[in-house]
């Protein structure tokens, strides 16, 4: 059923919050070495499919299946989908008062590769260049995780933990967002230098600067709990200039035809 | 009836108390004396809404053995280690005695470490003018009854121009069923110390009581740090008081680290009796199973300029409670004071039931004073980004708990957090 190189598969994925379906029948298929960008107005459920697939439990997968290396996503919780090599970078990161970014990259280290593995044994000293790459002062490894943070340097932290953690399956939440121009660079960079061109990346932007950098396969547009459009990179471009009212009118044509 | 008592145990402190000083047989008798006058505290009046009295009424027979102490099992259970390195270190042994001992290198310092009754039989003249000072028999019924009858007493004095580099270490271990006990510090000015009073007690006893006071006097610009650690074990009633006194631009680190009890009522204050002076109190509860918290915190600012915080955390699970009263009371000439509260509660599960009250008696109206509580579950999104980074459920609890109480664990030695650490997490998945 899946194809060799199929990465991550989803089939017909409804999703529910708060009784309420806010995803409602998407596929789309992410084959090893892909990027894939997902573009849409606010509230149209880029975020609810990206927890839903994380296993968040407030969204809830109400029909359709989900694959991660021919493995049923949804048979896992959130920690088992981890550890099997999917990463979701935050829209809003959250403050865990107490734990210290150091302890915090420990834990989940060790949880991803276990105990004795090599990434364990040189924790200190891959954690020092993954500070470098994103260049994040390195005071910041006794701060507590996202305590007190900018919204810049929150971002610039999920990028550093997907960079230690290596996930075959990214899916960036809106990385991009608050993120000043020089900041930009840094973490897309930091995006582009975990990527092995076989680990693929999933992400949810509005805009069409980080698409200069982080170059896309293929970009689809959302809307109301559905994927109305896919295309190229060229799609984006004509989006930025056109907005979304141009997408839904042609769809709009489409199921009039 | 009540004659007949008084008189009985008149008797009985003639006997056990002959050999001390006179002064202190007198004190002693008059506080019994008020402690039997002084009916029990009304369930209504202030601070009895949370507890029984009844609970920490001491069994008679006990009261009056007093003495020495049951048999001491052989292998002594020392949960909370001891400290390479030490100023000075005291611990109780089952034959009542109270053995200490101070590094030698700073004996001719002046520093004294001593058990309360020798201090008070060999005439060192600060203790009498200090015991009792803060806390006397009119405090309460409860400290009346430990005035009457302390039998485990510590004095620790420390001279002005001292700094201590490394702790004084209390090693306070319960052998005996009932423990009445007396602490006095004494800190000059300009001194600087850290002490660890640990409190523990034999778990193979059938049921463990203790009232405890403990008073200290911090002298002007000199720093205090007290840690207070309570792990009696879960079949004990334990009854503390202490208050603090910091002299002007004295500073004072205490922290309240309650583990064990399964009934526990601490009132704990630091009075601000001077201009400058600066007080942190710490609290830290963790109960499970049916344990019962009751802690009430005094921050008193008798003058102005004087700074206080208050940061109470709970963590509860099963069918654990925690009733936490704060009373902030800054004096009406007291001008320009801080004075900030803080109560937090972490509920594990749905059996926890937790109360948290501010209490301000202001009475002036320059001051900046604050105080909020909250109480809750843990944020389940925080489990669920911890999970997204493939950590396991109940690791994630646990981190989100010691993440909880790490401000409190990093203003302990660090040895002492490790044991407390050790506690948490044995109850965390006990
Ligand atoms: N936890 C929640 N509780 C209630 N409603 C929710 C919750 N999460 C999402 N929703 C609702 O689901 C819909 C989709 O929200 P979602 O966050 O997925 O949108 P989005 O496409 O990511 O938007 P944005 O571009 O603004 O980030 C919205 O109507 C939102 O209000
Ligand atoms: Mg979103």
């Amino acid at each position: 059923m899946l194809n060799e190189n199929t990465l991550l598969k989803f089939n017909n994925i409804h999703v529910e919050v708060e009784g309420k379906e806010v995803v409602k029948g998407i596929s789309l298929e992410v084959k090893s070495g892909e990027k894939h960008a997902i573009m849409g107005p606010n509230g149209s459920g880029k975020s609810s499919l990206a927890n839903a697939l994380a296993g968040h439990p407030a969204y809830g997968i109400t029909a359709g299946e989900a694959y991660l290396n021919g493995v049923n996503l949804l048979d896992m919780d959130a920690t088992e989908r981890a550890r099997s090599g999917l990463f979701l970078a935050f829209q809003y990161p959250l403050a865990i008062p107490g734990v210290t970014v150091a302890n915090f990259l420990r834990s989940a280290v060790k949880a991803r590769f276990g105990e004795d593995s090599i990434e364990m044994r040189d924790f200190r000293k891959i954690l020092k260049g993954k500070f470098e790459l994103l260049q994040v002062d390195p005071s910041f490894a006794t701060r507590y995780v996202n305590d007190g943070f900018s919204g810049g340097e929150k971002k610039r932290l999920e990028i550093l933990q997907m960079a230690m953690l290596k996930p075959s399956m990214a899916i960036l939440d809106e990385t991009d967002s608050g993120l000043d121009i020089d900041a930009l660079k840094i973490v897309s960079h930091g995006i582009n230098s975990t990527l092995t061109g076989d680990n693929s990346i999933l992400m949810v932007t509005h805009y069409q600067r980080i698409l200069n950098y982080v170059n896309p396969d293929y970009v689809h547009v959302m809307m109301d709990g559905n994927i109305i459009r896919s295309g190229g990179p060229e799609l984006a471009i004509q989006l930025e200039e056109e907005g979304y009212d141009w997408v839904k009118s042609e769809t709009m044509e489409k199921v009039e035809a | 009836m009540k004659t007949a008592t008084i008189k009985n145990y008149d008797k009985k402190f003639r006997e056990k108390h002959s050999d001390e000083a006179d002064w202190l047989y007198e004190h002693r008798r008059e506080a019994w004396d008020s402690y039997v006058k002084s009916p029990l505290p009304d369930r209504v009046t202030h601070l009895w809404r949370y507890s029984k009295p009844e609970n920490f009424l001491l069994p008679e027979a006990e009261m009056s053995l007093s003495g020495p102490a049951a048999e001491r099992p052989e292998e002594k259970r020392n949960r909370i280690p001891l400290p390479d390195h030490y100023t000075a270190i005291s611990r109780y042994d089952g034959d009542m005695n109270i053995r200490t001992a101070v590094n030698p290198a700073l004996e001719s310092k002046g520093i004294i470490l001593r058990d309360l009754r020798e201090a008070v039989a060999k005439g060192i003249p600060e203790v009498k003018g200090a015991l009792g000072g803060l806390i006397g028999y009119g405090f309460g019924k409860f400290e009346a009854l430990n005035s009457a009858l302390w039998n485990r007493g510590i004095f620790l004095y420390i001279p002005n121009n001292t700094v201590l580099e490394k702790p004084v270490y209390l090693n306070r271990y319960q052998w005996e069923s009932v423990s009445v006990s007396r602490l006095l510090i004494i800190i000059g000015a300009n001194s600087e110390a850290t002490i660890i009073d640990a409190n523990s007690g034999n778990p193979h006893s059938s049921k463990l009581a203790n009232n405890g006071v403990i008073e200290t006097f911090v002298g002007d610009c000199s720093h205090l740090r007290y840690v207070h650690v309570q792990d009696f074990p879960d079949n004990s009633a334990s009854y503390f008081t202490q208050r603090n006194q910091v002299g002007r631009d004295a500073t004072s680190y205490s922290v309240f680290a309650s583990l064990g009890s399964g009934i526990s009522k601490y009132d704990v204050g630091t009075i601000l009796n001077g201009k400058g002076a600066e007080s942190r109190l710490f609290g830290l509860a963790f109960g499970n199973g049916k344990q019962n918290f009751d802690m009430h915190t005094v921050h008193h600012h008798k003058f102005g300029d004087t700074y206080s915080n208050l940061d109470h955390k709970v963590v509860l699970k099963d069918k654990a409670n925690s009733a936490y009263t704060g009373l902030i009371r800054i004096e009406k000439d007291a001008e320009n004071c801080e004075a900030y509260q803080e109560n937090r509660n972490l509920l594990l599960n749905k059996g926890p039931k937790a109360e948290s009250i501010p209490e301000l008696e202001i009475l002036t109206d320059q001051v900046r004073c604050s105080h909020g509580a909250t109480m809750g579950p843990i944020d389940p999104e925080m489990i669920f980004y911890l999970k997204s980074r493939g950590v396991e459920y109940e690791q994630a609890v646990r981190m989100i708990v010691y993440g909880f109480m790490e401000p409190t664990f990093k203003l302990m030695p660090e040895t002492l957090r490790d044991t407390v650490r050790q506690a948490v997490s044995r109850k965390l998945e006990g």
